[in-house]
């Protein structure tokens, strides 16, 4: 059973800033898809069943995320036209609101052509029925550390727009999380829309995920990588995230900047990866030991950067 | 508060005073009577409790009843046509694909939904479709040959339906 709340549906962004703002001091959660929401709002059925709520150590950064005191109001964000979709903003931007369904990521066609590394963590999230209700702005506002989307948002060096009566503010991908659940939004702000910047000629990028299961898993390690080539076929730029090695989805700026001027080559790519070890910090968990989880790293991100590169169309 | 909702449910319009914190799932066993659509998990995990939203596969546990206002939902009591089975119902009969039967629900409407989009899936096309949703009984080898079967069946009497949107 759901505690009991009462619903907000505004019909405009505007109505559901002013809600947010005016309902703050009762209890107030933002829903979007409702596929993280709705569960931990759920009182366990069976508690031992669910490692994130009961087995969880603090000390690994796998807080709870149970919501510690029902919110007295919801507000739903499901009838805001204007929040979901795709769309060329600018030239050389690609803007998605954040109500956009994970399922919509996967059937794009812009999407998977000029953010490859995002249709592929689409792909990888949840199962069919979580991609068709679960949504872009609820999984990285949820600020899971292997949120599928949020890795390859930080690679592709996104912008989350946050709105709130205030105004507007605009903040990097690799800035949004500053732990497991927790994030630099404020109480009354909305994601609106995250903004892509549109990869230049000679650009391919690429997420690999790396779980127990293909389907309803969550990342034992996850590498997003982006990949930018000069005219003479030299690595002109690269930019690399990596989920559930670190309590945020993290980029391993070393690796990358080691591949400044390279060739793009195995040895190269296998040395970033190595490289990309010493930058994440890892834990051991039901899902994988800290040895694994580095191990895995490296394999990752040379693979993801081998991907990248194979995607690029000269 | 309860809110006075409009569902259409298997091609039948509702008007429903709902709590703000019930699920779909439970608006639709417990108000409505349709207890084909199972509960399982609660969390989204099984895919006992899924349902076709605007066509599309949903875990009704996941989905709030407000929500689900001005979409059209499908049950597992809506797939059949009167006392007529669907294709995709005689062929998990015809499998042996049902077993104890819990995830039978769920299974033939992802099957549906799949086989409203695509006529002709692979293995890997249906076992994708119903990854959402877990067996415990079948091993999920015969589920898979029962979604071909009736692919094939709707195929040969032409009635891969329009998408139900």
């Amino acid at each position: 059973m759901l505690p009991q709340f009462d619903i907000i549906q505004p019909r405009s962004l505007d109505e559901a800033c002013e809600a947010l703002t005016k309902y703050q001091s009762a209890g107030v959660v933002v829903l979007a898809g409702g596929t993280d929401l709705l569960v931990d709002m759920r009182k366990p059925l069976i508690p031992e069943h669910l490692p994130r709520c009961k087995g969880c150590d603090p000390r690994t950064g796998t807080a709870p995320r149970k919501v510690n005191k029902p919110p007295s109001y919801l507000i739903a964000l499901s009838r805001i036209p204007e929040m979901s979709g795709i769309a060329v903003s600018e030239p050389g931007e690609i803007s998605i609101g954040a109500m956009t369904t994970i399922t919509d990521l996967c059937q794009s066609r812009i999407i998977r052509e000029k953010l490859t590394a995002l249709a592929q963590g689409a792909d990888n999230l949840g199962s069919p029925l979580v991609r068709n209700r679960g949504t872009i702005g609820g999984n990285i506002c949820n600020a899971r550390p292997a949120a599928d989307t949020f890795i390859p948002a930080v690679a592709l060096g996104a912008k989350l727009e946050l709105r709130s009566q205030r105004g507007l503010r605009l903040i990097p991908a690799q800035d949004f999380a500053v732990g497991p659940g927790k994030t630099v939004r404020e109480e009354d702000e909305i994601l609106t829309k995250i903004i892509f910047p549109v990869s230049a000629d000679r650009t391919g990028s690429s997420c690999i995920k790396l779980a127990n299961r293909k389907a309803l898993e969550i990342a034992v390690v996850s590498a997003a990588s982006l990949l930018t080539l000069d005219i003479k076929g030299k690595i002109s730029s690269a930019r690399i995230a990596l989920g559930a090695v670190a309590p945020t989805p993290i980029l391993t700026p070393k690796a990358a900047a080691f591949l400044s001027g390279k060739d793009p080559s195995d040895a190269n790519f296998l040395k970033a990866g190595e490289i990309a070890v010493s930058e994440c910090h890892p834990i051991s968990d039901h899902r994988g030991s800290l040895d694994y989880r580095r191990e895995m790293v490296s394999v990752l991100v040379s693979r993801s950067l081998a991907a990248a590169f194979a995607s690029i169309i000269v | 508060m309860k809110k006075i909702i409009a569902l259409n449910v298997n091609e039948i319009p509702y008007e429903l005073a709902v709590e703000p914190n019930r699920s779909l799932a439970d608006v639709l066993r417990y108000d409505l009577g349709l207890t084909g659509t199972k509960k399982g998990c609660g969390i989204g995990d099984c895919g006992v409790c899924t349902v076709l939203m605007g066509g599309k596969p949903v875990f009704s546990c996941l989905v709030l009843a407000v929500e689900a206002q001005d979409h059209d939902i499908l049950t597992i009591e809506g797939v059949a046509k009167g006392p007529e089975l669907h294709p995709i119902q005689k062929a998990f009969v015809e499998k042996g694909a049902i077993q104890c039967g819990f995830c039978t629900p769920g299974m033939v409407l992802n099957a549906l939904a799949l086989l409203n989009k695509n006529a002709d899936p692979t293995e890997h096309d249906i076992r994708l479709a119903l990854s959402g949703s877990l067996c415990r009984c079948t091993g999920y080898q015969k589920i898979v040959e029962a979604v071909k079967t009736a692919a094939d069946m709707m195929k040969r009497s032409g009635i891969i339906e329009e998408e139900a949107e």
